[in-house]
């Protein structure tokens, strides 16, 4: 093969050697709850690499449907093919099928997408939240390559290991004694996850600037925002 | 533009498509999720040898803060017994050193008389254990019987078979219900099938064998097999920092498969003190 | 094979013998294929003729991209009146910085789609949203063969009246803003751009310009790649237009009082 190292009287002096990585880490953290009636998912706005942040305002959550949203973060431009490929194969399936995609085949679907790449693996940390067949919340978490699994509340991205054990606390009550474990109103949802996102953008870099939040009920999808720390 | 496709002048030579652009955005389509359509049809990756490539490629972004950390698992045993077949499983999920999830599902259900279980690399298994229920289910309707669960694990074997060396990551059993009676195969990425009386996968498998070997017998009851399954499974969670969560316990009999009990480790830790309290005393 | 030699003649023999390769029967991958180094096959993966930073604004009714005239060959100030902004049409307009063999071979594309849209006669133009995402794939696909393209290409345009900005990188990660600096710029220009934008007022035509040439005259004076000669373009709802060749108005007064080292 013909290539600069084969000939290196050829070499440069002063050229900057670079290696190419395919994979490029952008940040960003995502978080949904389900509830009973709705579900919530919310996505920071920060698009970052290294220490320089790209663009303060970059929205992380794709409307697939009027009852499912799918939050993406880590390798952009793998999170920007694999959306635009969903999107594709859900008007194939509208047309085929002359309706739309529920949740639970949307979920299914991206599994196997994204193992269709399982040698050379789509650097992405999805959620997708969205309501099932009777209108219950439903969240799915995704590793890289397709492993999908239904959860009540998820946090996924850079931050995700630092949201997790939050949500374990306040929406999980995990191993708490004497607590009642009552549904978790929707307010109180979002709540939660605004104070996550506060919290995430305190610790980590990679998370800040603003949140994007998609609250999914029967009547639709509202947006709402909430800034974040810039620095 | 769609009159100069009815016309054909896109076809002329001076506007022929050039390489950046497709011809048929159908083919496309099928390059870039061909699998929707035929499971085995999985992308080509851009590198030779993709188990090294793909491990370097993770361990060069470890650097830029990129961790691509697949989830995996887990302790799972399965025994043969004069009941039927045993199988129980924790289900924790970890990616590196993080805890991703505690509710894993590990067993699959393939079908009302056959399950597996799935240690490893927790997206391979799932994915092929789902092509395995559909070859499953298109046996049944060539055949019009059951497929065996000998045949099953062959199919899987298989499989693991056409991708070995390609870093898959899979240890599973499968277990079921046929017209041999009761049947237990260990099949794994290497492409590794045997069937056997009593096996345990994954990394607390070597505590699960310590309690199982201890206990087991053909002649266990219904409910001695299945408390020693979960007995089993406790206490590699006890033992195991990979292994942990629900403790999983399945029961296969003639009449298919039931679902035991799945106990948090926690609640069965105290009840499991408990009853070494009372027998001290 | 060569990439992109397919221009007129379609395959005969599909699965034939490339002229002047080797020839293997198809879905043979014996020793007489070629020797596979790490990855497999891969192109020159570094830039060899590198322009530097390319500065993108957004203002009222349009967008400002700008960039200096230089192509480096390493460290030597190789081709000085290279010009990176380029007009597709009358609504888009890109900037180039990084590799500029690669930027040309996507150009040439790009020239022909504009001549394939002229041909048509339907009235109809590329818009700069749709070149923007016909680049983020192009790249995003030869970066997934292993073959990147090593670009940064800065997307600017109006589109139904509303300004367009948008960046497009080598591994096809692409995004819209603002305010867009590529390269050293990213340090240096990204600041002083977002300092104005962020107070929120409306930023006008000559503003915008003014405030691009400032940062091409900091970019000169810090990043030793960078020229002093400079061409902006400015997209507006009415035209693209080029400006330029501007020059940075050079004072090195300050070199003087620098001492101590």
């Amino acid at each position: 093969m013909i290539s600069a190292e084969n000939f290196p009287e050829y070499n440069v002096p002063g050229v900057v050697k670079h290696d190419f990585h395919p994979y490029e880490s952008n940040g960003g953290s995502v978080v949904a709850i389900a509830g009973d009636d709705y579900a919530v998912i919310a996505a920071d706005t920060r698009l970052s690499s290294g220490y320089s942040i790209h663009t303060r305002k970059q929205n992380k959550l794709f409307k697939l449907s009027g009852t499912t949203v799918l939050g993406s973060t880590g390798c952009w431009c793998d999170t920007l093919a694999l959306t635009s490929l969903i999107s594709a194969r859900m008007k194939m399936y509208h047309y085929l099928h002359q309706k739309v995609m529920p949740t639970n085949a949307i979920s299914q679907m991206l599994s196997i997408i994204m193992y269709h790449k399982r040698f050379f693996p789509y650097y992405v940390s999805n959620i997708l939240a969205g309501l099932d067949a009777d209108g219950k919340g439903v969240v799915y978490s995704y590793d890289p390559i397709g492993h999908c699994e239904l959860a009540s509340y998820r946090a996924g991205g850079s931050a995700g290991a630092l949201l997790q054990p939050v949500l374990d606390n306040q929406i999980g009550l995990k191993n708490q004694e004497n607590v009642a474990k009552d549904p978790i109103p929707k307010e109180k949802a979002i709540s939660v996850i605004v104070d996550t996102f506060i919290s995430a953008a305190e610790r980590d870099i990679y998370t800040g600037d603003g949140v994007i939040i998609n609250v999914i009920t029967k009547d639709g999808i509202e947006t709402r925002n909430v800034s974040l720390r810039k620095d | 533009m769609a009159l100069a496709e009815i016309c054909g002048l896109s076809d002329a030579p001076f506007m022929k498509a050039n390489s950046f652009s497709t011809d048929d955005a159908g083919i496309e389509l099928f390059k870039l999720s061909g699998n929707m359509e035929d499971p085995f049809s999985l992308a080509v990756p851009p590198f030779a040898n993709p188990c090294e490539h793909l491990a370097e490629l993770q361990a060069t972004g470890e650097n830029s803060g990129i961790k691509m950390n697949f989830d995996h698992g887990t302790t799972t045993l399965g025994f043969k017994f004069k009941g039927g077949v045993i199988l129980a499983v924790d289900s924790r999920a970890t990616g590196g050193q993080f805890i991703g999830s505690q509710t894993m599902k590990k067993i699959v259900e393939i079908n009302q008389y056959m399950l597996g279980t799935l240690a490893g690399g927790a997206a391979d298994c799932v994915y092929w254990d789902r092509v395995l229920s559909k070859e499953c289910r298109l046996h049944e309707l060539r055949n019009k019987e059951r497929i065996s669960v000998a045949a099953a694990s062959k199919i899987m074997a298989n499989i693991a078979h056409e991708y070995k060396g390609m870093g898959l990551s899979m240890g599973m059993m499968l277990a079921g219900y046929d017209k041999r009676g009761p049947a237990l195969y260990y099949v794994d990425s290497e492409g590794t099938r045997t069937p056997g009386n009593v096996f345990s996968v994954g990394s607390g498998s070597i505590f699960a064998f310590g309690v199982l070997d201890s206990g087991y017998k053909w002649d266990l009851s219904d409910e001695e097999a299945q408390e020693l399954g979960r007995r089993a499974i406790y206490h590699a969670t006890f033992r195991d920092a990979f292994s942990g969560g629900i403790v999983r316990v399945y029961h296969i009999t003639p009449q298919g498969w039931v679902n035991i009990s799945n106990q948090d480790c926690v609640d069965l830790h105290y009840k499991y003190q408990a009853q070494k309290e009372a027998a001290k005393h | 094979m060569l990439p992109f030699n397919n221009g007129f003649a379609s395959p005969l023999w599909h699965n034939g013998p490339i002229p002047g390769g080797l020839y293997n029967f198809p879905g043979h991958n014996g020793p007489a294929s070629q020797p596979k180094k790490d990855y497999g096959v891969q192109r020159a993966s570094q830039p060899i003729t590198t322009g530097t930073s390319v500065v993108g604004l957004k203002f009222d009714g349009g967008v400002v991209i700008a960039a200096d005239n230089l192509v480096s060959y390493g460290s030597m100030a190789r081709f000085q009146d290279v010009q990176r902004v380029f007009n597709i049409n009358n609504k888009t307009v890109v900037g180039a910085g990084g590799d500029f063999a690669d930027f040309q071979c996507i150009k040439r594309y790009i020239d022909q789609k504009i001549i394939d849209d002229m041909c048509y006669a339907d009235e109809y133009e590329m818009k700069p949203k749709s070149l923007y995402n016909w680049l983020t794939r192009i790249l995003y696909t030869k970066r997934s063969k292993f073959e990147p393209l090593w670009v940064d290409i800065v997307v600017g345009g109006v589109e139904d009246g509303v300004p367009f900005l948008g960046h497009v990188d080598l591994r096809g990660r692409s995004y819209q803003d603002d305010v867009i600096a590529t390269g050293f710029g990213k340090h240096l220009a990204l600041p002083l751009l977002r300092e104005r934008t962020e107070t929120g007022k409306p930023i006008g035509r000559d503003e915008a310009i003014a405030l691009v040439k400032k940062c091409m005259e900091v970019l000169f004076y810090r990043d030793c790649r960078a020229s002093p000669n400079f061409t902006i373009s400015v997209c507006t709802k009415e035209k693209a237009e080029i400006l330029g060749p501007f020059k940075v108005s050079q004072n090195w007064e300050l070199a003087k009082s620098v001492e101590g080292y």
